[in-house]
This record gives C-alpha cells, sequence and structure tokens, in this order.
C-alpha cells in the first residue's frame, strides 16, 4: 500500500481536505451495523421480558427453528444480489423434500438420496435461472411458474399424501444436536461462511455485484453476466433443495404441503439483512442476523404466551420499520 | 436583450463528503440573456445547478428571484417558481407520448378527468413553437436526442419558465441539430425568458450566451460580457495558474510500430458495410462521423458486443471476438460512449471499478496490498481520489473517465477502442485525457478513437476515417488534409477526397 502512494498516487480529495473524522466514521460504523445493533437489542428486551430467553436450551431452539429458513435465505441472497429474484425456493424445497423420501423408500441408498434431491434443486434452480437469463424473461415470472408448476409436480409424485420411512441417520440430521448445538444450525452457520467467503474472496462472487450493480458494465468488462445469473439461481435452487430435505429429515416425513411460503420468508430476511432488491449491494451476512431477528421476535411472542396472529401482525410492522430505518441511515450515510 | 436582474444567488456554499463544492459562490442572471456558467469539472458549476433546481440545499447562501428572497427545497418547488431544466439525461417518460410528458403532473382535467383533446393541441402548440415537427402522440421512447430535448424545451415553455436551465445539451448532438436547439433558445431568450447555459464547448458559447460566470474551485471567479472577451482569456480564467492550455501540436505519425488491428470488413446487414481501415500500432487512427454514421457500431463489433460478420486481422493473425470477454482475452480494451450506463459500476469502489477487466484470468480476488497494478494506474492517470475504496459516483466526470480508461491499463490492453471518451468533460479534462492517450500510443498501443468533434480528431489523430451512414466515406490525414476536406466528407458530400 505504501510503496506506491510515494508518487502521490493518492491524492487528498478536492477542495479544503477534511477527512470523515471520529464522528463520521462512528456513523458509518452505525449504518453498517445497525442491524446486529438492533438484533442486540431485541435479544436484551427478550431477556428482559422473560426469563426463560436467555436459557441455552432456548438459544438452541431458536438456532433450530430458524436455520431452515436461512440455508434458503442464502440462497436468495445470490439471487437478489444479481437484481433478480426467486420465488420457487419454497415448491423446490418440497420437491426436494418430497424426492428424497421417496427414493430412500424406494430402497436407494439414503446418501445418494440425499445428494440426488439437493442436485434436482440445483436443475431446478439453473433451469429457471437460464431461462431468464438467456431469454432475457423476467425472473419473477419465470420462477412464478416454478412456484405453481413444481408445487403442483410434488404433488403428482406423492399423489398428495406424505411419504414415511426416513432412518434415524437422516433424521438426526435434521432434529439431532452436537452437544448443545443443533446439526441444521452448524450446517446453518457452515453454509453463511461459505457464501461469505465466495461472495467476498472469488471472482465468482465479485461477478455477483457486478452483475447487479451494472450489468451492461459488467458484460462489457467481459462478464459473463448470463452465466452468473444462472449460477446464482442454482445456488438458490440447490439450497432451497438442502433446506427442504432437512425439514424431511427432522419430521421423518415428506410431505408435498410442506415449505409453504418459505419464499416470502426467505425474501423477507433477505431485504431485512440490508441486501438491495436492485442488486449490487448487500451480502449473506445482513441475511444471516435478519433471519434470527425473525425468529427472536416470534420467540418473544410465544415465550409471552401470544398468540400467532399477534406474531404476523408484529412481524410485518417490524419489517416496515426495519426497512425505514435502514434507509434513513443510508440516506444519512450519503449526505 | 439585457434586462432587469432576474435571478441572483450570493453567498452560496456547500460542503458535501468532505469536500468544499461550493465556497461563496454567486451567479447574477439578467431578464432574457443567456448566461453561460463555465468551469472545470468539479469547480462547482453542477452543485450550484443542483441548488437553483432544488435538489441540493446549501449550507449558506440566498438565492432572489425577481426581487424575491426564496428558498428552493425540492425540485418541484422549483418548477413552481418558473425554474425549468434541460438535463444531460433527459429525465421523460420513456413509455408515454409527448403530450403525457409535457403536461405530467399538471395534466388539464375536465370534471376530473383528463381532457385529452385540450392536451394534445397545446402540446401541439408548444411543440410548433419550438420547431419541432413530430407528433404530440409520438411515444418518447421513439425520439431522436434532439427531439427529446426540443420536447424538454417545449415543456419549460408549457409552464411559463422564467429561468431554463441548459445542462450540456450539446453533449449528445450532432452540428445541424444544436444550431436547431440554437434558434430555439434565441427565441425562448427573446421572449423574455433568461437561459442560463452549461457548456465545456467554448464555441458554442461564443455563439450563444450574452455573458459569461466563470467558476473555478468552488468560487465565482468572473462574470463577462461574451463580447469583450477572447476565448483564450476565458480558458485561463478557468484553468486558474495551474497549467496553460497547449493548442496541441499535430502528432507527426512517425510512431507506426508493426502490427495492429486491419479492419478488412466489418458488416452488420442493413446497418454497417465498412471495410479497409487499418489502425496500426503506435498510431491513433481516429473514426469520426455524425450521429447515426456508424462509429460506436463498428467499435462495438470490434469489441465482439454486437453481432457482425467479421473479416479482422489482429497483428496479421484472425481476430474473431464472439465476446467482449473474448475480445478482452486479447487484450483488447473498450472505453464505451456512455459511462454511467455501460463504463462503470456507479456505487461501486474505484478498486473494483478498474479490476473487473483483469479479473477474468482469476479466481480468487486479489488484495489491495499485494496488487499494486491499479494503484499505479491511478497514480500515472493522475486520478483525484480520496481512497481506492471511494465510491466512483463521488469522483468528478473527468476523473470517472479516467477510470474508464483506468480499466484496461491494469491489465495493459495493447488495442483500445475509445468511444467519445471526452464526452462531458472540460477543456483540462480532455487534455489531461489525451495525454495519456498518447502516451499510450507511443509506447506501442493500437488506438482506434471514435468522435464526432472535429477538432479533437483532427488534432489528436494519426489518420483520420469518416464514416457515412454506416459505411466508409473517406480517408484523411491531419497533416496534408484540411478541416473543411473532412467535414465535407462527414457530411456526405461526394467526391470530397
Amino acid at each position: 500500500m505504501t510503496q506506491v502512494s510515494t508518487q502521490g498516487a493518492v491524492t487528498p480529495p478536492v477542495g479544503r481536505g477534511e477527512s470523515r473524522g471520529f464522528r463520521g466514521r462512528t456513523r458509518s460504523l452505525i449504518v453498517r451495523f445497525n442491524l446486529l445493533l438492533i438484533f442486540l437489542a431485541l435479544c436484551a428486551l427478550g431477556a428482559i421480558l422473560s426469563p426463560n430467553f436467555a436459557n441455552p436450551n432456548n438459544i438452541s431452539n431458536l438456532l433450530q427453528q430458524s436455520s431452515l429458513v436461512g440455508i434458503a435465505a442464502i440462497g436468495m441472497t445470490f439471487v437478489i444480489l444479481t437484481a433478480n429474484i426467486d420465488l420457487s425456493v419454497g415448491s423446490v424445497a418440497a420437491l426436494a423434500g418430497m424426492t428424497v423420501a421417496i427414493f430412500i423408500a424406494g430402497g436407494m441408498n439414503m446418501w445418494l438420496a440425499f445428494a440426488l434431491s439437493v442436485a434436482i434443486g440445483l436443475i431446478a434452480g439453473s433451469v429457471m435461472g437460464g431461462l431468464s437469463a438467456y431469454f432475457t424473461l423476467p425472473s419473477f415470472m419465470v420462477t412464478l411458474a416454478g412456484l405453481v408448476g413444481i408445487r403442483g409436480l410434488t404433488y403428482l409424485l406423492s399423489d398428495g399424501t406424505p411419504v414415511t420411512g426416513i432412518p434415524d441417520q437422516l433424521a438426526y440430521l435434521g432434529s439431532g444436536r452436537i452437544g448443545p448445538v443443533p446439526v441444521v444450525g452448524l450446517i446453518f452457520i457452515g453454509v453463511t461462511v461459505i457464501s461469505a467467503l465466495v461472495l467476498n474472496f472469488t471472482v465468482f462472487g465479485e461477478h455477483v455485484y457486478s452483475t447487479g450493480s451494472n450489468p451492461e458494465a459488467a458484460r462489457l468488462s467481459g462478464v459473463n453476466v448470463k452465466k452468473i445469473i444462472t449460477i446464482t439461481f442454482a445456488i438458490c435452487g440447490g439450497l432451497a433443495a438442502l433446506s427442504g430435505v432437512l425439514l424431511t429429515a427432522r419430521l421423518t416425513v415428506g410431505q408435498p404441503t410442506a415449505n409453504e411460503g418459505l419464499e416470502l420468508d426467505a425474501i423477507a430476511a433477505v431485504v431485512l439483512g440490508g441486501t438491495s432488491l436492485f442488486g449490487g449491494s448487500g451480502g449473506v451476512f445482513g441475511t444471516f442476523i435478519a433471519v434470527f431477528m425473525l425468529a427472536v421476535i416470534r420467540n418473544i411472542f410465544n415465550l409471552m404466551g401470544l398468540g400467532s396472529f399477534y406474531q404476523m401482525v408484529v412481524t410485518g410492522v417490524i419489517l416496515i420499520i426495519a426497512l425505514l430505518l435502514n434507509r434513513l441511515l443510508e440516506n444519512r450515510g450519503k449526505r | 436583450m439585457s434586462g432587469s436582474q432576474l435571478l441572483s444567488m450570493r453567498g452560496i456554499s456547500k460542503r458535501y463528503l468532505g469536500v468544499q463544492a461550493l465556497d461563496d459562490a454567486s451567479l447574477d442572471v439578467r431578464q432574457g440573456e443567456v448566461m453561460c456558467l463555465l468551469g472545470e469539472n468539479g469547480a462547482g458549476k453542477s452543485t450550484l445547478i443542483k441548488i437553483l433546481t432544488g435538489s441540493v440545499t446549501p449550507d449558506f447562501g440566498v438565492i432572489e428571484l425577481a426581487g424575491e428572497v426564496i428558498e428552493v427545497r425540492s425540485p418541484l418547488e422549483a418548477a413552481r417558481r418558473g425554474i425549468s431544466v434541460v438535463h444531460q439525461e433527459l429525465d421523460l417518460v420513456p413509455d408515454q407520448t409527448v403530450a403525457q410528458n409535457l403536461y405530467i403532473g399538471r395534466e388539464p382535467t375536465r370534471f376530473g378527468i383528463v381532457d385529452k383533446a385540450r392536451r394534445r393541441q397545446e402540446a401541439a402548440d408548444a411543440l410548433e413553437r419550438v420547431g419541432a415537427h413530430f407528433s404530440p402522440n409520438a411515444r418518447v421512447r421513439d425520439l431522436t436526442v434532439v427531439q427529446r430535448q426540443l420536447t424538454m424545451i417545449a415543456r419549460a415553455l408549457t409552464v411559463n419558465a422564467r429561468v431554463l436551465v441548459m445542462d450540456e445539451p450539446s453533449a449528445t448532438l450532432t452540428a445541424e441539430e444544436l444550431s436547431h436547439v440554437f434558434t430555439v433558445v434565441r427565441e425562448v431568450a427573446s421572449g423574455g425568458c433568461s437561459v442560463l447555459y452549461i457548456s465545456h464547448r467554448m464555441e458554442e458559447v461564443f455563439e450563444i450566451g450574452n455573458r459569461a460566470t466563470v467558476m473555478r474551485d468552488g468560487r465565482t471567479v468572473a462574470v463577462h460580457d461574451l463580447a469583450a472577451v477572447t476565448q483564450d482569456g476565458l480558458i485561463a480564467e478557468m484553468l486558474g495558474d495551474q497549467r496553460t492550455l497547449v493548442d496541441r501540436p499535430l502528432r507527426d505519425g512517425s510512431h507506426t510500430i508493426a502490427g495492429g488491428l486491419d479492419i478488412k470488413s466489418v458488416v452488420i446487414p442493413g446497418v454497417l458495410e465498412i471495410s479497409g481501415i487499418t489502425a496500426p500500432r503506435g498510431q491513433v487512427t481516429g473514426l469520426i462521423g455524425l450521429g447515426g454514421s456508424g462509429r460506436s457500431t463498428l467499435l462495438s463489433a470490434l469489441f465482439g458486443a454486437i453481432k457482425a460478420q467479421r473479416d479482422v486481422t489482429l497483428d496479421g493473425r484472425a481476430y474473431h471476438p464472439h465476446s467482449p470477454r473474448s475480445a478482452i482475452s486479447q487484450k483488447v480494451g473498450l472505453v464505451p460512449e456512455d459511462r454511467k450506463s455501460q463504463g462503470l459500476m456507479i456505487n461501486r469502489s474505484v478498486w473494483n471499478n478498474l479490476i473487473e477487466p483483469s479479473l477474468n484470468q482469476r479466481l480468487t480476488m486479489p488484495s489491495q496490498r499485494r496488487f499494486t497494478t491499479p494503484r499505479s494506474v491511478v497514480s500515472a492517470l493522475g486520478i483525484r481520489l480520496s481512497s481506492l475504496t471511494q465510491r466512483v459516483r463521488e469522483l468528478s466526470g473527468g476523473n470517472q473517465q479516467k477510470v474508464v480508461l483506468g480499466k484496461w491499463l491494469v491489465d495493459a490492453s495493447t488495442v483500445l477502442l475509445l468511444d467519445e471518451p471526452t464526452r462531458g468533460l472540460d477543456v483540462g479534462a480532455k487534455a489531461d485525457l489525451f495525454d495519456e492517450v498518447h502516451k499510450l500510443a507511443d509506447s506501442g498501443t493500437c488506438v482506434l478513437l471514435a468522435s464526432s468533434e472535429l477538432p479533437e480528431v483532427f488534432a489528436n489523430c494519426d489518420t483520420i476515417h469518416v464514416l457515412y451512414e454506416g459505411s466508409l466515406a473517406g480517408s484523411f490525414h491531419p497533416g496534408s488534409n484540411t478541416v473543411d476536406q473532412v467535414l465535407q466528407a462527414m457530411l456526405g458530400v461526394k467526391g470530397a477526397q
């Protein structure tokens, strides 16, 4: 960094160059981590309202409940970063959760069934992403078609009835714990960490951001924009399928009605996590926190004995407040 | 012509992003005059205009309109006060008709229902007044750039604008189009509306303006009657004492190095049919032509950005770029016509933009500490920034353009396709940019420069190829041909050579 700067590579800003200073820096940190602060505040609130909140068992449950949505939301982050959207994740998750049960019921090795089912999600995602990218169809419509069509396919596969017979080892993946930590929680954390590494340190990750920032500039810089979009949909489909398979593992039954509305939970978490629907900015860290935040809100309500109707209303209100707060802080950061 | 004082901005200061953009700036405009606003990029012109039109709030300062102190808190309020803007980026709704756009937000109604017939009639009248020959029912997306500008001016007329702000209207216009716009501007001014005209082109300023305000480093340094000042005098004031503008001596064309692009033919049926252009290494080869002549299309075809039948060799070997990516892998780079929509990721950092093309060879992101080439490119091009992680949107236009050029220097491209690289730049920034381009050519880069500005091409190119309606209309040398010959070929006069 110091090598070339002696030649005056970096001149101070034009005019009377006053740097942003301490206050500015603190403010930009607050902007950057405002979500984390809100999250911590919520946790503190939870601890005050209910003595059970900070109980390790409760936290472990929190992780267990939020991880499946979280895994799908991480995949969704990739897609939204390219300024696209995937409405099909709930159906893809259900399809994969169903196929894994059917494969195993048919006598297939369970790990092979696991891998095949995730691959099915990957393929479903890449087909939808490819259709959208190469034929310039809006991803909203393509994946809406996927949402309906793939759900229908799931019903057809099982004739509308649940499929049972999940072996214990697979069930352990879905509901087991290592010490106090749920296995799905570890998988969620692993997926998040790997995704963060991919987005921040690989050229593919950079290309995801460039595609979302300005697809034409990216194309003229040699980025194969269509391929990048297709891959993000494949990742999203694959992670949705993983989430679906893990749900089947937890319930030990494949249900055609599983994961309904998963796409909305996932999108809510991504956007709440600060990833822009216009693409090009955000990341999986925000999504990770947002997933927990939504779970914590729900948890506080449960601990306080308030019904799910209240939860839904308040979750909606909190989403709006969080978005407004994000926007306010963002605008302030710009001025 | 020069009536009473209409608009007065005094003591305007604005600081943002740690930069004093305006420092006690002032501006006075009389009724019915064309006031030109001059200054280098970063001199504070845009900020001053943004304050006048309500999109930026000043830290200090007073705005007076017709003797009344006003506060302009939003663009809407500016419009209501009679301040109308014709932007560089024309803000019209592309999918609506001209008439809809003219009356957007204040549709004439009858019993609460939009009175379409009246709107169409009034729109037609307004278009008539600006000498526009297109229907008010035309969709804006089908209009040419000049037609859109006329629409904007017509809109200003329909709101009875008192001040019409024209922000570099000429940047995207050809000469004839511009002269038409000028005629309209003169009529508007003679009707009592004041015009604030912002441009980098000196000839235009002298052609259209009555007075000029010169800004530098956020201050107003001088106000002149344009009849009583010379072009050189104005330029010296804009630049300050930091440097004097050199009228560049013609390139001597002696630097030719073996190799380069040999364009035997490039054909896009019905659009482009070019043959017989060579762009040797070590030279700056110019492509000039009016809007629609195929300059940009040819460069895009050479960059693999659009489909075309190509018979082109690069350094003697067949060159068939089927995508920008494949062109880049052969060390060819394109500086596209529109830096904001094609050249830059405006919300990302300078670093991310600079390294973008060189990432294609990599799997993982390079670290800023290890990969020092971008930093030396910044230093070599003299890009002014506070840090490599600064967002590109925070840079001035000239510096942004240098970032677009710099993208291709990080990986040492040996063929540079430059499409209107000086668009929207001021004199100083233009000179800077061409200095770099010449250095690159001298070091063996093959430079193909497409432009619509004849003096610029004449001064900076070794050979000039004129395109006219998609085909090659003639090839010239600045040393042995005159500007008039080139101009005639540009205008399609046969046998110009």
